[in-house]
C-alpha cells in the first residue's frame, strides 16, 4: 500500500514537472517570433499609467497606429524621447496614433508616468504586465516600432531610424513607412532591425 | 641599571622604527595603475574581416554594451573563461555596441573594473543593421549576444541573452585543440 502511494506521488511529481517544463520559463534571450508583415494584430487591452484599461481599438488612429515599445531606464530608448514625442505630434494631425508600451518588469506604472511627464511624451503609454503583448508581437528591445494600418494589419516592424544619435540619422525608416502608407504608396522597407536594450521580461 | 641598559635602548629602537616605517612606506609607494584598457573602434567591414580571417584557433565573440544589465552581469564569467582558455587555445574578443562617445570613457572603465584583458572593440557605425545581419540574420541586435566560431569560421555555438558559463565552457571544450593546455 505504501509502495503504491509512493508510486502515485512520483507519478504526480513527474506530471507536474513535465507541465512546468512545457509551459514554464522560456530560456533567457528567447523571444517569440514576430508576426509576419501583412498579419493582422488582434485587438488587446492593457492598463495605462493610471491603471485604466485601454484597448488598441479605442486608441487607434483613423489612418493607422504606431506601437512603440519603450523604456524608462534604457539609454537607447531615452535617446529617442524627443524623436518619439515629435513623431506622435507630427502624425497625430495625419490620423496616425502613437501608443507607447512598456513591458519591462522592473519599471512600474508610476515610474513610467513620471518619465513620460519629464520627457514630455504626450502619447498614451500602456504597461504590459507579464509582457503578454511583447510576446505576442515578438518585441525584443526598446525602442522597437510596429506600424499597423487602419485595419490593424502590420505594415512595418523595426527601428525608428538608423542611429541613437539624432545627428547621425540617415535613414528615417519608420517615418518613411508612415509617409508611404499615407500617400498610398507601397512601403519600400517593411522591416529594419531595431537596436536597443533588451526588454526585461518577467 | 638593567632598566637603562635593556629597556631604554629597546624603547628607542621601537620609537625610531615607528618614525622610519611610514617614511619607508611613503618612499616605496607607487601610484596605482590608472591606464585604462584600449578599446578600438571597428566598422562593419573590419568586423567582417575579424570574423572571417583565416585562423588557427576558435574565436569567441561577445557583443555587449555598458547599458545592458545582463551584459554586465555575465562579464565576470567571460573574464574567467578568457583567462582560462585564451592563453593556450582560444581567441576571444569583445565588441561593444555603446555609443562612440564612450570609446575612451565608460567602456574601458567597465573593462578595467572587470580586469578584462581580451581585445576590445566598439562598433563604430551610424547604422548597426548591416553588422547585425552579417553576424546573424536571425539576431535582432538584442544584447548580450555570444558567438563561438570554429577554426573554419563556422558558428558552433551562439547565445542571445546572459550566457550560461557551464554551457559555454562545454562548447569551447568541443572545439579547442586537445593538448592545448586545457
Amino acid at each position: 500500500m505504501r509502495a503504491k502511494n509512493l508510486l502515485i506521488l512520483f507519478a504526480a511529481l513527474f506530471v507536474i514537472a513535465g507541465a512546468v517544463l512545457a509551459t514554464g520559463a522560456r530560456a533567457e534571450g528567447e523571444v517569440p517570433a514576430p508576426p509576419a508583415i501583412g498579419a493582422t494584430i488582434d485587438d488587446f487591452s492593457l492598463p495605462d499609467v493610471d491603471n485604466k484599461d485601454r484597448s488598441l481599438k479605442s486608441l487607434a488612429g483613423k489612418n493607422g497606429t504606431v506601437l512603440l515599445f519603450i523604456a524608462v531606464q534604457c539609454p537607447v530608448s531615452n535617446a529617442y524621447n524627443e524623436r518619439m514625442a515629435k513623431l506622435a505630434e507630427d502624425y497625430k494631425a495625419k490620423g496616425i496614433a502613437v501608443i507607447g508600451i512598456n513591458s519591462n518588469v522592473a519599471e512600474d506604472a508610476a515610474a513610467v508616468k513620471a518619465h513620460a511627464a519629464e520627457h514630455k511624451l504626450s502619447f498614451p503609454i500602456l504597461k504590459d504586465p507579464g509582457n503578454k503583448i511583447a510576446d505576442r508581437l515578438g518585441a525584443s528591445v526598446t525602442p522597437e516600432a510596429y506600424f499597423l494600418d487602419a485595419n490593424n494589419k502590420l505594415l512595418y516592424h523595426g527601428r525608428i531610424d538608423n542611429s541613437r544619435n539624432a545627428a547621425q540619422v540617415e535613414s528615417n525608416d519608420l517615418r518613411n513607412a508612415l509617409d508611404s502608407a499615407l500617400s498610398g504608396k507601397g512601403i519600400e522597407k517593411t522591416e529594419a532591425k531595431a537596436f536597443g536594450c533588451s526588454i526585461k521580461r518577467g | 641599571m638593567r632598566f637603562t641598559k635593556v629597556v631604554i635602548p629597546v624603547a628607542l629602537c621601537i620609537l625610531l622604527l615607528g618614525f622610519a616605517a611610514p617614511a619607508q612606506r611613503k618612499g616605496r609607494y607607487t601610484k596605482p595603475q590608472t591606464t585604462l584598457p584600449v578599446v578600438s573602434p571597428i566598422d562593419t567591414d573590419a568586423l567582417k574581416g575579424l570574423i572571417t580571417q583565416q585562423r588557427e584557433r576558435p574565436l569567441l565573440v561577445n557583443f555587449w554594451a555598458t547599458f545592458c544589465d545582463p551584459c554586465r552581469d555575465e562579464f565576470p564569467d567571460l573574464v574567467k573563461i578568457d583567462k582560462e582558455y585564451r592563453p593556450q587555445s582560444l581567441d576571444f574578443v569583445t565588441v561593444s555596441l555603446d555609443d562612440i562617445d564612450q570609446l575612451k570613457t565608460d567602456v574601458p572603465k567597465f573593462l578595467s573594473s572587470m580586469k578584462a584583458t581580451m581585445p576590445a572593440y566598439l562598433l563604430n557605425v551610424t547604422d548597426p543593421e548591416p553588422a547585425i545581419n552579417f553576424i546573424d540574420r536571425r539576431w535582432q541586435g538584442d544584447l548580450p549576444a555570444t558567438y563561438l566560431y570554429n577554426e573554419k569560421g563556422e558558428v558552433v555555438y551562439k547565445h542571445i541573452g546572459r550566457v550560461n558559463a557551464a554551457e559555454l565552457r562545454e562548447a569551447i571544450e568541443k572545439v579547442v585543440k586537445k593538448g592545448d593546455g586545457q
